[in-house]
């Protein structure tokens, strides 16, 4: 079986705050001279290496083991899972 | 949007004799909730006795003050954040501690020690629902404990119960205590042309109807309104705000909670007796878009409300501009006495303020329940062959056992202030910055009790409370309470709150404490049904001298003694439920005349120094309580249960009997104590000896119970193991 890389992004939803990404904006980007960026937001993200037939097949196995195991709080986070690559 | 029931509409649209647009329904749809206007509660908690030499300021306030002399106050509040923890446990834990440390700091005292008092369903076992208990509960712990850590404030007790009744939700009440000097109590006064600024966090759409959400029984689509804490933003609040009360810069303060500006604005323009006339588009808005609806309810976190004049706002603004803290020229105040909301210029919204901060009151009616009768008597158990046995499961009972595992996460000395810590006493005691003085704060609550009998369960929960502060060498000097049910509109469940509230109106007159605050949080529900009547009840005392504080661990060598009756009353209690699956009986009743006597007894035994260590006995009764004292004090002890003055049938009744109003003390000066209590009349007797290696219970020539010390600790600390 073939081994992917499969990235997972679990990020705060589009209208919920986000202190981190909030403190990086206004205390380092801006005071840093960097006003043409307008926001900052941050995420965590999981690399997952996973042996499995295709890559699609790989990408579902993260899904659901995200949701299973509650890697993320649906009510919250949005969770993006994508390979990045075959290795 | 449908958050006014028609009655309500009808009576917004008659008071303004005008139809109400749709951003006005909104606005007073957030204040009218259940959450913020207390309108099916309200008539019955005018009942509670809120007047006391201490109280400065009673309920109704954003937190209670009381004079502990020499120009100082202490304030206490009490909150919860129910539906948001059981849907995000850990942001909606920690957003609840910090609702309650801004209730806290709009008094304008620094907040001095939080406390937690937490429901689950039971987490033991590997089934679906023991699983998702131990995730929230692991959560919501993690919640309390990072905001807490983060912000410097100490945690420094509470409770944790766990019960079937809680399945797929839980209870989370934090309490907050604070301390400052009478002169800087904020008078909230304000005149004409004075300026609202509006200070802290953005506002988005993050909690969008939470104070509605929080008056619905919880159902799936029910769950947007989640709010992401910030601990430092409300740190540097904290300190902008005692900078700026010490400045002379503020006229009036209000933390913005449930419903947002809408209740914010109208609560304290309504206070003020003075009209309001505020610009939306000068919020600090986190997203473009927003309706101006959406800005008035929003429930986003860290935010701050400040009254003050003209001349002093450039001071005010310094002092913001000096913390990083984003504010906002919200409006003025005027003349009027209306509620103006405006958009760019154009009116959005104008009621009285008056008009939207008093709900009309909701009818509730009320009936008794049907299942107390059928739960009134059952069928005692067996007395288990191998009492030992049961006495070490339940010792590891969760409800029951250490909450090390709990505690260890907070840190309760930040502030050095904590003199009795988690683990060591009844009550958390704070040293406050006065003399010599001290505060005692401790949270009860019996949901099994209250289930069975809700009158007797509340008395319960404040005899208890009582208890915790004398043993910790208190005089208890006010309560505050947080009464939690399912929905107020279902009869049975109203029947339960009026009873509670008739508990807390009859003990206190009886025993002549203040209630100087609380909550009341209804639709406390899910799909699968109402949760037991939650009361919480926290106790205040105070300590005139450092010397008489008083812990739990038991000395060897000491005599022990009981005071107080206990009699076969064991409806509701851990033997019966945890360890028999039994759910009925008759719950352990308060014989108030008793209740008083014996805690002011024990008070002046503390205060004599008769007493090396005091504990009282509540869940799992009598051999818990002195099971806890030994293994603080890592000490066996020998108990004659002969000698214990009681009413029980059989010896496990006696064992784990939850009679109310029992101290257990412990002495190295056995005869001054006898003879000091038989001059005080109280029931009490002479139990038996801390001394050996084992906990033994014997009845005549039997010993019923020899358990090696190291067994009960392992049963004890077995949280810990439980939450891997």
């Amino acid at each position: 079986m073939a081994k992917y890389l499969v990235q997972v992004v679990i990020e705060n939803k589009p209208y919920i705050n986000d202190p981190e990404g909030e403190t990086i904006h206004r205390d380092l980007v801006v005071k840093g001279g960097y006003s043409n960026v307008s926001s900052v937001r941050s995420a965590k993200m999981l690399k997952m290496v996973v042996s499995s037939k295709s890559e699609k097949d790989a990408e579902q196995t993260v899904k659901k083991l995200c949701e299973e195991l509650r890697i993320f709080n649906p009510v919250v986070s949005d969770c993006a899972v994508k390979t990045s690559s075959k290795i | 949007m449908g958050v006014l029931t028609k009655h309500e509409l009808d009576y917004l649209e008659r008071s303004l004799k005008r139809k109400a647009n749709e951003t006005e329904q909104d606005i007073v749809g957030a204040e009218w909730s259940e959450h913020c206007s207390y309108k099916s509660s309200k008539n019955y908690l005018r009942q509670l006795p809120t007047k006391g030499i201490r109280v400065v300021v009673g309920p109704g306030y954003d937190a209670g003050v009381l004079d502990i002399g020499n120009g100082y106050v202490i304030t206490v509040h009490i909150e919860s954040h129910n539906h948001p923890s059981a849907v995000e446990p850990f942001g909606g834990a920690a957003t609840g501690v910090g609702g309650v440390i801004r209730d806290i700091m709009s008094m304008g005292t620094r907040p001095i020690a939080v406390l937690d008092a937490l429901r689950f369903a039971p987490i033991k076992g590997a089934s679906k629902l023991s699983m998702k208990s131990r995730w929230l509960f692991k959560n919501v712990v993690k919640g309390i404990a990072d905001y807490g850590n983060c912000i410097g404030i100490p945690t420094v007790g509470g409770e944790v119960e766990f019960d079937e009744s809680f399945n797929d939700y839980c209870l989370v009440d934090v309490a907050s205590i604070g301390f400052g000097r009478k002169q800087d109590i904020v008078a909230n006064q304000a005149d004409v042309g004075d300026v609202l600024v509006l200070a802290g966090g953005s506002t988005g759409r993050d909690g969008i109807h939470g104070a509605s959400f929080a008056s619905k029984a919880l159902d799936a689509e029910n769950r947007s309104a989640v709010q992401i804490p910030d601990p430092f933003l409300e740190k540097l609040l904290l300190e902008a705000t005692m900078e700026a009360i010490r400045a002379g810069c503020v006229k009036g303060i209000k933390d913005l909670g449930g419903g947002g500006l809408s209740c914010c604005l109208s609560e304290t323009s309504d206070s003020l007796g003075k009209g309001f006339d505020v610009e939306l588009s000068n919020v600090n808005a986190r997203e473009g878009g927003m309706t101006p609806a959406e800005l008035m309810i929003s429930e986003s976190q860290e935010r701050m409300l400040y009254v003050t004049s003209n001349e002093k706002l450039p001071a005010l603004k310094s002092v913001l501009d000096k913390y990083e803290i984003r504010y906002s020229i919200l409006g003025t105040v005027q003349e009027h006495q209306d509620l103006v909301v405006r958009n760019s210029g154009g009116v959005v919204a104008s009621m009285p303020s008056h008009l939207v901060a008093h709900a009309p009151l909701a009818e509730r009616s009320s009936r008794r329940p049907k299942y107390l009768d059928a739960l009134k008597s059952v069928k005692r158990p067996a007395v288990p062959s191998d009492l030992g046995m049961a006495f070490l499961s339940l010792l590891a009972d969760p409800t029951i056992a250490s909450k090390r595992w709990v505690y260890n996460q907070y840190d309760h000395e930040v502030g050095i202030r904590t003199v009795i810590k988690p683990g060591m006493g009844d009550a958390a005691v704070l040293r406050l910055n006065t003399d010599d003085k001290l505060v005692a704060i401790k949270l009860d609550g019996n949901s099994k009790h209250c289930y069975l009998d809700p009158y007797q369960g509340t008395l319960g929960c404040l005899s208890e409370g009582r208890r915790n502060v004398i043993c910790t060498g208190a005089e208890p000097i006010g309560v505050v309470d947080h009464l939690q049910f399912a929905s107020p509109e279902d009869p049975e469940v109203f029947w339960t709150f009026t009873q509670a509230v008739k508990a807390i109106v009859d003990y206190c007159n009886f025993i002549e404490i203040p209630v100087v605050g609380g909550k009341v949080s209804f639709y406390n529900e899910t799909a699968k049904g109402p949760i037991k009547p939650s009361i919480v009840m926290g106790t205040l005392g105070l300590i005139e001298n450092l010397s008489h504080v008083t812990k739990t661990t038991l000395s060897s060598g000491d005599s022990i003694f009981i005071i107080g009756h206990t009699a076969s009353e064991m409806g509701g209690s851990e033997y019966y439920e945890y360890l028999h699956g039994i759910t009925g009986g008759a719950v352990p009743k308060v014989d108030l005349e008793q209740d008083r006597h014996n805690g002011d007894a024990t008070l002046k035994v503390i205060r004599d120094r008769l007493a090396r260590s005091v504990h009282d006995c509540s869940k799992g009764g009598l051999a818990v309580a002195l099971a806890e004292m030994a293994i603080a004090g890592r000490t066996g002890l020998r108990i004659d249960l002969d000698a214990i003055p009681n009413s029980c049938k059989s010896p496990d009744d006696l064992l784990f009997s939850e009679s109310h109003s029992r101290y257990i003390v412990a002495t190295s000066k056995p005869d001054q104590v006898r003879s000091f209590l038989s001059s005080e009349g109280v029931v009490f007797d002479q139990i038996g000896r801390a001394e050996g290696t084992t906990l033994e219970f014997s009845k005549g020539r039997n010993r019923i119970v020899n358990l090696p010390l190291g067994k009960a600790e392992a049963a004890y600390y077995s949280l810990e193991e439980t939450m891997k």
